[in-house]
């Protein structure tokens, strides 16, 4: 017996049955299978509570398989440019969505006027591959205004920022709405979360004094909840602040614009001890000073990192082209009023 | 009243003639093209300075309130049916179809209450007309498959075998519903892709799965199941034309219906 005879026979058998294999794996209805199966993923997942992104992964993952095998294995793909580019763009939008999710950043900041964003997020999730450079990210929040129309119907938010680009030069922008800051791929969106902040220092006795602002609850969505209990940095001593105003600020009869109050008062109540502070007022307490400095406005943020949206929106213009054109070719047989 | 709602009343009765006209037609095999297409000309015609009008008076496009949306969309399906209806003559019958269903739509726009909404500032942006006019081209394309699939089917149910006698067989005109669909499947993905880049930038995620996405991308999916389900199983006339009934169905849902159930940001219609 001829050994490498019977050996080139196993591998083409072996190739045989790999070709075979394929070419089930391509077929139109397993596509039609993996396409119910998605419908169904896309119904049953519940992204709210975080559950069941394997009924979409699943799916798709087996569509993928299908598709790829379809590129390679089927005539009438293979034979019509067009509809060969299509598919090759929907197989890129799957593996470009799948690299998306898995190095994706989402994440929310709240920043003061005059603040600087030190790469801390209050919430964040994140893919499992994400390199996170949030601290090369920096910018301040320069100010902003939001205007609002008749009934406290928010208008548009301009933002100002600052940032200091890679060459060391100071850039200034304004955001808001449609217009995201975007700083080594991190887009820093603003938010209809805002407030007031009351900024504080604090004097210990033994240490540095530090600067920091109280960002109270958003508003005018909690108008009437402008409290919250912090605590001095580095003790266990807790601050119940609270913001007192008697102006309207946004009237619900005309357009109007957020602002701070031209006259508050600021109720600090530490222990069984209540204060009513002005701005520039002191609390001697036996850990240090604290100083209430002035009141502020804090802008909430949202930040969203995908490197790979600029590749998605290309593959989909590519995908879309290439479908209206095959199918225009198609159609251009024989006239629609035939 | 005030003119733009007296426009639109007039271009509501000049529909209604438009569509009871055609209904005769069908029913009593009259020819009857050119008035049904001059009554619906007209019709757009004073029904666009009714929008107009209103666009003028509240300072935005006709997007917010149910009131807009619906009449704004019996605007842009009874356009695009028109143009087909101009265009290519073997969807003319179709009207009998359409015509019924658009009627709904108006029955519905009365109901609803004229008055104005917010404009929120996510919808100041060029994405907006772009996402709708792509999603009004998709709706309007399917509802004129939609004609010509009830032709089929009623056909294939034996109504007016007579009356509908002069049209291309079944097969030919499954072939030219199909092609209106795959208008919409080209439109509807042009919808999905202008909506993500909307949604990027005035929610920060182009993606969110909310209840108004999910479906649209579900409608997605079945257009997308009919095209391979036609090409794989060959399927007769009477089963694409099931088909598409199905897919516009899904398509209307998604576009009236699922604003309502929606309390995520993306509410569409409310």
């Amino acid at each position: 017996m001829n050994t490498s005879a019977a050996n080139a026979g196993v591998s083409n058998t072996g190739g045989w049955y790999a070709a075979a294999w394929l070419h089930r794996l391509a077929s139109t209805r397993l596509t039609l299978l993996f396409i119910v199966l998605l419908a169904c993923g896309v119904i049953a997942y519940e992204p709210a509570a975080g559950r069941g992104a394997w009924l979409i992964v699943a799916p798709l993952s087996l569509g993928a398989a299908n598709l790829a095998a379809a590129i390679l294995t089927n005539a009438v793909i293979r034979q019509h440019t067009a509809l060969l580019v299509f598919h090759l763009a929907l197989l890129a939008i799957v593996l470009l969505a799948a690299a998306g999710r898995l190095t994706y950043l989402k994440g929310q900041l709240e920043l003061a006027e005059g603040e600087a964003f030190s790469g801390q997020l209050m919430q964040v999730e994140r893919g499992p591959w994400h390199r996170s450079q949030l601290e090369r990210a920096v910018f301040s929040n320069e100010g902003y205004t939001i205007r609002y129309e008749k009934g406290v119907r928010r208008a548009d938010t301009r933002n100002a920022v600052r940032w200091v680009d890679e060459s060391g030069r100071e850039q200034r922008a304004v955001i808001g709405d449609h217009t995201p800051l975007t700083l080594h791929g991190y887009r820093f969106y603003t938010s209809f979360n805002k407030g007031f902040a009351p900024v504080f220092i604090w004097q210990p006795f033994a240490g540095v004094p530090q600067r920091g602002s109280v960002n109270l609850p958003s508003y005018p969505i909690h108008e009437y909840r402008q409290a919250l209990e912090w605590n001095l940095p580095a003790t266990q001593t807790s601050v119940w602040t609270m913001l007192q105003f008697d102006e309207v600020l946004l009237d619900p009869d005309k357009p109007s614009q957020l602002r701070l109050p031209s006259q508050h008062a600021l109720v600090v109540r530490i222990g069984e001890a209540r204060h009513e502070l002005a701005p520039g007022a002191r609390i001697a307490l036996p850990q240090g000073v604290l100083t209430y400095e002035r009141l502020s406005l804090w802008m909430g943020y949202t930040v969203f990192y995908d490197w790979t949206l600029p590749w998605l929106a290309a593959a989909c213009v590519l995908a879309v082209a290439a479908l209206a054109w095959h199918f225009r070719r198609k159609f251009a047989a024989q006239p629609w009023d035939a | 009243m005030t003119i733009e709602l007296q426009l639109l009343w007039g271009a509501l009765a000049l529909y209604t003639l438009a569509g009871s006209t055609a209904i005769g037609g069908t029913v009593l095999a009259r020819r009857v093209e050119r008035s049904v297409l001059a009554l619906i000309v007209i019709g757009l015609v004073v029904h666009a300075v009714s929008i107009g009008l209103r666009w003028e008076r509240v300072g935005h496009g006709p997007f917010i309130t149910m009131f807009e949306i619906l009449s704004s969309n019996v605007w842009s399906l009874l356009l695009i049916f028109a143009l087909a209806y101009w265009r290519v003559p073997a969807v003319r019958p179709a009207a009998a179809v359409v015509m019924p269903i658009l009627f709904v739509m108006m029955g519905w726009m009365l109901v609803t209450s004229p008055g104005d909404g917010h404009y929120p500032p996510t919808y100041r942006t060029v994405w907006l007309y772009i996402h709708v006019f792509f999603g009004k081209v998709f709706l309007g394309a399917v509802l004129v498959a939609v004609g010509i699939a009830g032709l089929i089917l009623l056909r294939r149910a034996g109504f007016g075998v007579q009356r509908l006698a002069r049209l291309p067989d079944s097969a030919r005109l499954e072939n030219l519903a199909f092609r209106f669909m795959i208008l919409g499947f080209v439109f509807e993905t042009l919808m999905l892709i202008a909506g993500a880049v909307w949604a990027q930038d005035a929610w920060g995620r182009y993606w969110a799965w909310d209840p108004l996405e999910t479906w649209a991308f579900l409608t997605w999916l079945t257009l997308a199941f009919f095209v391979h389900a036609r090409a794989t199983f060959r399927l007769q006339p009477h089963h694409s034309a099931l088909f598409i009934m199905g897919v516009f169905v899904l398509a209307f849902l998604t576009f009236f219906g699922v604003p309502f159930v929606s309390t995520a940001p993306h509410k569409g219609a409310v």
